[in-house]
């Protein structure tokens, strides 16, 4: 029989992984929210999105949370009228990439706030763990 | 705790209301010290069955705990108090029990 | 005068107790993953019930053990505060309400557990 605390903090520790890869696919695209190609059409950067799943361990009744894949937003890219652009197609557009900061920022706190709800979790587990090899200290 | 045990000490005043106590102060306060040995063992069996009383009761608020039925602050006070209750009637028993060996040791 | 029963509910409630923190570490870990809905486990109460049924048919004789203690299973869904439109039905502030809870619960067994097995020792010595 599995020990449920223990696997608590493996769940715990499934949960801050997932999180901070989706900080980091959040990260990217804030960084790269005017990144533009370097020939004139070529299309800019293109927004990557995070995609979860659960997954449900029989032996442990437990359920895991990992990462399905990391996939791109096909929603239609800004664009520019920047004639000088060395991206800057035939009529002088430049394609930017299709990032909205606002969204990115947004997804970044709640990454955020799920990190330290799942945090909050491997610190109760962790503590309920040695309060019960407390019992045995003496006093 | 001396002033809880010895039964012809002054009663002084003690933070802990715990039944020995009152007991004690009471036998000090009425018994002679001829009427002293009857007093005495009808102390000392309350004593026990107080302390015996104290942690059922203790028992039962924390069943009722977990179930859901009494709060935290209940079920932290009744624990506390059998814990006191016991360790009183623990120290008056090694002490009755250290006094008794001591006189039987007195040579005649 | 030894307070058996005691012993054996406060330790059974511990463990449902840790079987609820898994499930609610599940839940929070997958707060993001579309479709996917809360668990909680039943209530204590069904467990203790259970696990009576089993001790009263061995032999009252024998010297009490656990008991078979039926594990607390992941049960379905709870009644979730809101259910987003990807399906997902966990609210963080609700699984990280139910997690105080496990943990004061358990703080408070392990401290009355502490309590009376010092107790025990305490009049056991002589």
């Amino acid at each position: 029989m599995f020990d449920p605390l223990q696997v608590t903090l493996k769940i715990g520790a499934s949960g801050l992984e997932a999180q901070s890869k989706r900080m980091r696919v959040v990260s990217e695209n804030l960084a790269n929210a005017q990144s533009t190609g370097h020939t004139p059409g070529a299309d800019p950067y293109t927004r990557k999105t995070i995609s979860f799943e659960s997954e449900f361990d029989e032996a442990m009744g437990a359920s895991f949370v990992k990462v399905a894949g990391i996939g791109r937003n096909h929603s239609p890219y800004r664009v520019e009228y920047s004639p000088g652009h060395p991206a800057a197609d035939a009529k002088g557009f430049v394609k930017l990439p299709n990032v909205d900061v606002l969204v990115e920022v947004a997804d970044m706190r709640e990454a955020n706030r799920s990190y330290e709800a799942n945090l909050q979790v491997i610190k109760q587990a962790r503590e309920m763990i040695s309060m019960t090899i407390d019992l045995l200290r003496s006093g | 705790m001396i002033d809880r045990i010895n039964p012809l000490a002054a009663p002084v005043a003690s933070p802990v209301e715990t039944s020995p106590a009152d007991l004690v102060r009471g036998a000090g306060a009425t018994a002679s010290p001829a009427a002293e040995g009857a007093d005495f063992g009808a102390m000392l069996s309350s004593l026990a069955s107080d302390a015996i009383g104290a942690v059922k009761k203790a028992e039962t608020i924390s069943l009722a705990g977990v179930r859901g039925d009494a709060s935290v602050q209940q079920v932290v006070e009744a624990v506390m108090s059998a814990e006191q209750t016991l360790q009183s009637a623990i120290a008056i028993r090694d002490k009755v029990v250290s006094a008794y060996l001591e006189i039987s040791r007195m040579s005649i | 005068m030894t307070p058996v029963h005691l012993f054996n509910v406060i330790s059974q409630n511990n463990r449902w107790l840790a079987v609820r923190q898994a499930t609610i570490a599940g839940n929070i870990a997958n707060a993001n993953t579309p479709g996917y809905k809360a668990l909680d486990v039943e209530p204590f109460a069904a467990v203790m019930e259970q696990t009576r049924l089993t001790m009263a048919a061995t032999n009252p004789a024998h010297m009490t053990s656990a008991g078979e203690v039926k594990q607390a299973a992941a049960v379905g869904t709870e009644q979730p505060w809101e259910i987003t439109h990807s399906g997902n039905s966990v609210t963080l502030e609700q699984e990280l309400i139910k997690a105080g809870d496990v943990n004061r619960a358990f703080k408070l067994n392990t401290s009355v557990l502490k309590a009376f097995h010092r107790m025990l020792l305490a009049s056991a010595k002589v």
